[in-house]
């Protein structure tokens, strides 16, 4: 492979990282609260609110059901409102979050319900109010869940970033598609395939790392 | 400290409503240990919770420390409960925390500062016997020492109530044994009044001053321990008493032909039970010389209530027909507990 090819390649896998990092940061800020949201309002919880929960519960349906491939291009004027543009690593940041931020939501919300009530129950005991059981009770003890939830998610963003490229979204699936299957590359398709997968394990691994520090059970 | 007034709740659920409590009063003094014992279903979950408001009750009042709290608003609720500490079955530690950092997390949720905290925690910790341990995870404890935490945890804000909910239910006898010695050293310590939660007679036994006894959603039987063990009125009562202090008669005697009402040439068998003062009197020495009967013990044991002394006698009395009576008459008459089991003809005992 020459040079040229080898810059390109690790061209395309910065755009990757980009792209994945800035998703699953939006993914994160916004999903974990909308976990949070979907687990304290839910029925016999500390706010229950039965119609917010479940309206949000609806959405975060409707979007984690619609393909990525067809939201991606569903989007793209809410897309171009947001990011200026319609092609490129920016552009799909904005499909990639949002098709992550319910799926980091659920993630969340079911790591959230694994945390015993009767600490929530001891809490109130102690006079705590709704918002520091979640900040200094729920959160932290589902914590291990929730980073490989996390995990999880960054994993099928670095996938859902691969689709991206298929419409102009730069990364390594972008390269993939371009050299690899346009130009029949193998060499060059066989290497992005290589890099993704490294990448996962990469992920997984740590992800898995941190959840068993943070562990104590 | 703590008046319960007339607490109702009902819970509805898919397959019809449940009534948890059907119009409970309870008065609990400042710096007692005050029991409620019942079986699972009885009520006496729903009841505690509903002290510090866990869980609200339908209808009734609920005084603690002077202020009521059923109509009291969440936020003020909150501050309150700070006042009223609460220790659970299965602990409900945060896993995520250190021993120090459990005991110092109602204290966070208030506000304190780090060095407010440390001066707070650390006699805590030589309270509970935990000064090695904290920095270790509950999941690194055995359940006493989670509970010892728990208990800390619970005093941290310095309450005046400890709720007790089953809290020794999960340990093993040894365990609750030094867990319930600890509750008595902090309620002599610190004054805490402390209500306690149990399906087992033993905790009630070994800790509590006074005891109400709960069955469907009701008190049965209310008083000082010592009451409920020398006289227990209700059928259920007598079941828990039963499950520590033997009440069965031997053997040899259970398939005897009772009656009860003497018979000419029977005699009579008496179950005695003695407490403090009364088990130092020479009662059936007494007995045996002013009546001229024969008293023979048949089964005898001896415990302790809290610290007092109490015995229980299953005896034989025979003799002259009248000088039973009169023998009975004497007994009924002297502050003693006394349960007659019945008449049984002399000669069908002599066949036992």
């Amino acid at each position: 492979m020459s040079q040229e090819m080898l810059a390109l390649l690790l061209e395309a896998l910065g755009e990757t990282l980009y792209m994945v990092a800035v998703s699953a940061g939006i993914a994160t800020v916004l999903g974990v609260p909308l976990g949070v949201i979907l687990v304290s309002t839910s029925r016999g919880h500390i706010l229950q609110n039965l119609w917010l929960n479940r309206i949000l519960g609806y959405i975060a349906n409707a979007t984690r059901s619609t393909p990525f491939i067809i939201l991606m291009v569903a989007i793209i004027p809410l897309t171009r409102v947001l990011a200026g543009t319609s092609i490129g690593t920016n552009a799909a940041i904005v499909p990639l979050s949002i098709a992550a931020i319910p799926f980091v939501g659920r993630v969340v919300e079911s790591a959230l319900r694994e945390v015993d009530y009767g600490l929530i129950e001891a809490a109130q005991a102690m006079g705590a109010s709704p918002m520091q059981i979640i900040r200094r009770v729920l959160l932290p003890e589902a914590m291990p869940s929730i980073v490989l939830g996390l995990t999880l998610a960054v994993i099928s963003l670095i996938g859902y970033s691969a689709m991206a490229g298929a419409i102009g979204g730069g990364g390594l699936g972008d390269l993939a598609i371009r050299f690899g299957y346009q130009r029949f590359r193998v060499d060059v398709m066989i290497s992005t395939v290589v890099i993704l997968i490294a990448l996962v394990q990469l992920v997984q691994s740590a992800g898995d790392l941190l959840s068993r520090r943070l562990n104590k059970k | 400290m703590i008046e319960l007034k007339n607490l109702h709740k009902t819970y509805h659920g898919e397959n019809g409503s449940l009534d948890a409590l059907r119009g409970v009063s309870i008065h609990v003094q400042e710096g007692e240990i005050f029991g409620v014992i019942g079986k699972s279903g009885a009520g006496k979950s729903t009841l505690i919770r509903c002290i510090n408001m866990l869980e609200r009750p339908g209808s009734g009042s609920v005084i603690v420390d002077g202020e009521e709290l059923t109509t009291m608003p969440e936020r003020q609720l909150r501050e309150m409960r700070k006042r009223i500490g609460m220790i659970f079955q299965h602990f409900n530690l945060l896993s995520s925390r250190t021993v120090y950092d459990n005991i110092a997390f109602p204290l966070e949720l208030a506000g304190q500062s780090a060095a407010e905290i440390a001066a707070a925690v650390n006699p805590l910790l030589d309270l509970v016997g935990l000064a090695d341990k904290r920095n270790q995870y509950p999941a690194q404890l055995s359940g006493g020492q989670k509970q010892r935490v728990g208990i800390a945890r619970a005093l941290a804000n310095r309450p005046k109530v400890l709720l007790c909910d089953e809290a020794t239910s999960a340990l093993d006898p040894q365990t609750t044994h030094s867990i319930l010695e600890l509750l008595r050293d902090i309620n002599q310590k610190l004054g805490l009044t402390i209500v306690i939660i149990t399906h087992e007679m033993q905790v009630i036994k070994e800790i509590c001053d006074r005891v109400a006894v709960m069955e469907n959603g009701l008190v049965i039987e209310e008083g000082s321990v010592i009451d409920l063990f020398v006289r227990p009125q209700t059928p259920t009562t007598k079941e828990f008493i039963r499950t520590i202090v033997s009440h069965d008669l031997p053997d040899v005697f259970a398939g005897l032909p009772f009656t009860d009402t003497p018979q000419p040439g029977s005699n009579l068998m008496l179950r005695l039970s003695f407490i403090g003062s009364s088990a130092n009197e020479p009662v059936i020495a007494g007995l045996i010389r002013r009546f001229n009967v024969d008293v023979n013990i048949l089964f005898g044991n001896i415990d302790h209530l809290k610290n007092t002394p109490f015995g229980t006698l299953l005896v034989e009395v025979s003799g002259d027909d009248a000088a039973i009576q009169s023998a009975l008459q004497y007994l009924q008459e002297i502050e003693l507990g006394i349960e007659v089991i019945g008449y049984v003809a002399r000669n069908a005992r002599a066949t036992a």
